[in-house]
């Protein structure tokens, strides 16, 4: 076990190497963040005198060895809109995204293992078909459309909640329920085919043939190793969740990652362009990482060489 | 067992969860201060003014930054020695008068009595380190705009020479823009810059209280403001990039001002009892600039006067704009210097004639062909110009970028016949709009080269008398309504929702001076 996670870790290097770069190149390959750092009266010698200030004259090789031997040292530069460390920046928004992140996992959760156990219990009845015809929808709206019909509903229309930004509770329920509603529709089928399956395994006839509650048997027997599958789900839905976020925080205008990658790529700031994807690389390596150490803890049947 | 296996998943979860947030745990303790101050602005909304934005500030450095949504933050905070009314009049600001002293010299007079929001007094020492250090270094945003600037001395406490490298008869409108923003030279000097950026003092009506990035700047009242006590407690920018929200968030009565209101949203807006539509013309004008190299089909004159007369801009402006546009035949609207009234508020528009003068340069239907370079935002009207010229029989192909390919292009001047583009003027002057037609800035963009023009442009970039100086660019503007080496589409309007708690009249430079938007009673 602790060799396996040191065998993982050891692969992380690599993988960062090779994402930081792609990135690297990709940011470099696709503008010049000098056009759009001056005026539109600025001469070409002034244009001259910033990319030379930027280092951006020097070779491509150049460049990359210089911001990987900074990189190493946790300094991916400064970003060219704010002035200020890129990684700091990027660092100072996870912990918008990580809120936001953690309310749509937990709306998903609280919708979907409902629904999910119902329609398996009720399989192929008419509340089965409502449940699976209401995640088909969920799955297919998209999420700038729900965000702006929810704010409409309960912001203009009822005035309940805050339309957007970052403050309290209040705050946090649309955005989340929008982000949240896709992954609860996923994880609903899911938890259904999962619970269909056990329900018709030897051991539940077994605790059915016992007398006990019908109850007892699909909450103690059933469900809980229904969820086995859904854990999977949930943690790369995690990761996803962090980096995917951009539309839904531009829509609600939340202060996370997504909102500023969104705008560091708008106006070319490759400093955090980079530091943000490195991040989000970082994290859902190291997610997946821990969720193989979950599911050795989990069940001892799986082994790792 | 099960049972243990389940809670130790959970754990491990929480730990990811918590290991993760703790990277970014230094501004976790600040949620709730922001939460606190949202609920008082809904309960106390006469001193709160809230505006909501498309764009952040980029940060409170006033001479590294570039756009005009920052600027109109930061006046609030920092000073000028001369300030723009609304009619963009010079009226003194840090400086009480001024005088030209010789052809390379100005001297200001500075007002007394000033503190900066740390305290400390306003003297010529901060004039000459602020002006000294957004001339000198060059990786400032603002620097092109003040490079000329060799030095500023100061004669006494509250006297300035500011000494010019040649003739400039901007200074006075570079002093009135963002780059001239007065920092306090002791308490940069004694705490260091990166600690300014984190809370920045000004001289200004309000002073900083808060900025999340991407989410909101608070700004509280300066009680010691030198031109009377502020009308706001509190005033607070909100960055909302996303239109629809913006309007949403004035609906719902979360901002009493809302920018950049798009043009489909205007009729929901004044469909609302306490909502209000205003608009003011801004300092943009969106025209098509042509390539006179030769060889290339707009080097010729009647192919211009032909494009010019092919586009109904009133047309353009009514439709894609939903009215927020004033078509002009130059780009020096009034409120600049050296504009000639003459030539605004009036377009030329006739079919006929463009298809004449067309098979008079010798085109037949669809022989003359060009393509056009937008940029995404402003792909609509393009649409519309390109479609009214297929109709007079050119071939148009449209080349939509996306905004910061189109912006390496420009800069690298590589575009082919047409580039259309809407052009804004935080100086004021004609000299801002007119220079790119000088031989040398000309090379390579649009080509053009007429000797006349030349002549005057060099002229009026070092006259120092105002009024012969205006009369060289109107003269300049009527050659180019007949040269076109652009041809202007409109000015282009900015378009606010305001709540009816307050009375707001916008600025064509597009600022939010706090203190001229009052709670209405």
């Amino acid at each position: 076990m602790g060799k396996y996670v040191l065998k993982s870790l050891l692969q992380v290097i690599p993988v960062l190497f090779i994402v930081s770069l792609i990135v690297f190149i990709l940011v470099r390959v696709t503008g010049d963040p000098v056009a759009l750092m001056l005026p539109e009266t600025a001469t070409a010698e002034d244009r001259a005198v910033l990319t030379q200030a930027l280092g951006l004259d020097q070779p491509l090789y150049t460049q990359y060895i210089k911001f990987l031997g900074s990189a190493l040292q946790g300094d991916f530069g400064q970003s060219f809109r704010y002035g200020e460390p890129a990684l700091q920046l990027v660092l100072e928004r996870l912990p918008a995204s990580f809120e936001l992140a953690v309310a749509a996992m937990f709306f998903a959760i609280v919708m979907a293992i409902p629904l999910g156990v119902a329609s398996a219990v009720k399989r192929n009845t008419f509340t089965d078909l409502i449940i699976s015809g209401i995640s088909v929808i969920g799955k297919a709206m998209p999420n700038f459309w729900m965000g702006i019909m929810l704010i409409l509903l309960f912001s203009v229309m009822l005035g309940v909640l805050p339309v957007s930004g970052r403050g309290g509770i209040s705050h946090l329920i649309l955005p989340a329920f929008t982000l949240g509603v896709g992954l609860a529709a996923q994880m609903t089928r899911l938890i259904r085919s999962s619970m269909l399956e056990i329900l018709s395994q030897d051991y539940i006839r077994t605790a059915r043939s016992k007398g006990l509650g019908r109850m007892v048997v699909i909450g103690r027997h059933a469900f809980r190793n229904g969820l086995i599958p859904v854990v999977t789900i949930m943690s790369l839905q995690f990761t996803s969740l962090i980096g995917g976020t951009l539309i839904t925080e531009t829509v609600f205008s939340w202060p996370g990652l997504g909102q500023l990658l969104v705008v560091a790529v708008n106006t070319h700031d490759m400093a955090i362009v980079q530091a943000a994807v490195f991040v989000i690389a970082f994290i859902v390596v190291v997610t997946n990482i821990l969720t193989d150490v979950a599911y050795r803890l989990l069940d001892p049947r799986i082994k790792y060489d | 067992m099960r049972k243990r296996q389940w809670t130790s998943m959970w754990i491990t979860l929480l730990a990811v969860v918590l290991v993760l947030s703790a990277c970014g745990g230094k501004s976790t303790g600040t949620d709730s201060n922001s939460a606190s101050s949202e609920s008082g602005s809904g309960t106390s909304a006469s001193t709160t003014l809230t505006i909501a934005a498309a764009t952040d500030i980029e940060s409170f450095d006033p001479h590294n930054n570039n756009n005009t949504s920052s600027e109109a933050v930061l006046v609030n905070v920092f000073d000028y020695l001369i300030k723009n009314d609304s009619e963009q009049k010079k009226v003194p600001g840090l400086a009480t008068s001024w005088e030209q002293v010789n052809d390379t010299t100005w001297r200001f007079k500075l007002r007394e009595g000033v503190t900066f929001h740390n305290g400390d007094p306003f003297t010529s020492a901060d004039v000459k380190y602020t002006l000294e250090r957004v001339a000198k270094d060059s990786t400032l945003k603002q620097n092109s705009y003040f490079k000329n600037i060799v030095e500023v001395k100061a004669v006494d406490e509250y006297t300035v020479d500011i000494i010019t490298d040649g003739p400039d008869p901007l200074l006075l409108n570079r002093l009135s823009k963002m780059g001239a923003g007065i920092l306090p030279a002791k308490y940069i000097e004694d705490k260091g810059f990166d600690q300014f950026l984190k809370q920045p003092v000004g001289t200004g009506p309000y002073q900083f209280s808060k900025w999340t990035k991407d989410d909101r700047v608070e700004l509280v009242k300066n009680e010691n403001y030198f031109d009377g006590e502020p009308k706001w407690n509190e005033v607070v920018f909100r960055v909302i990039p996303e239109a629809s929200t913006r309007v949403s968030e004035l609906l719902a009565g979360g901002v009493d001002i809302a920018a950049s209101i798009p043009s489909t949203d205007i009729a929901r807006i004044e469909g609302e009892a306490d909502k209000k539509i205003v608009k003011a013309p801004i300092q943009r004008v969106l025209q098509l600039i042509f390539r006179q190299t030769e060889g290339s089909v707009t080097a010729d004159p009647k192919v211009r006067e032909a494009i010019d007369l092919a586009i109904d801009k009133q047309g353009i402006v009514d439709s894609i704009a939903g009215g927020a546009g004033i078509v002009t035949r130059t780009s020096v609207t009034p409120g600049n210097f050296g504009a000639d009234p003459s030539l605004y508020k009036t377009s030329l528009y006739d079919q006929e004639k463009a298809k004449q003068l067309l098979q008079e340069a010798g085109y037949a239907e669809g022989e003359a062909e060009m393509t056009i370079s937008v940029s995404s935002q402003y792909k609509e009207p393009a649409e519309v110009v390109a479609a009214m010229l297929e109709q007079v029989g050119f071939k148009i192909n449209l080349d939509v970028l996306e905004p910061s390919a189109f912006s390496e292009r420009y800069s690298s001047k590589s575009f082919k016949e047409i580039f259309m583009i809407g052009i804004g003027n935080s100086l004021f002057d004609a000299s801002n709009n007119y220079n790119r037609y000088m031989v040398e800035e000309a090379k390579g963009e649009s080509d053009y080269n007429n000797p006349e023009v030349e002549k005057l442009l060099q002229s009026a970039l070092v006259n120092m008398d105002p009024a012969s100086r205006e009369k060289e660019y109107q003269q300049v503007q009527h050659i180019l309504a007949e040269d076109r080496p652009a041809v202007y589409l409109y000015q282009m309007e900015g378009v606010y929702g305001t709540d009816s708690r307050v009375n707001f009249q916008p600025r064509s430079d597009e600022m939010f001076y706090a203190d001229e938007i009052t709670p209405a009673q």
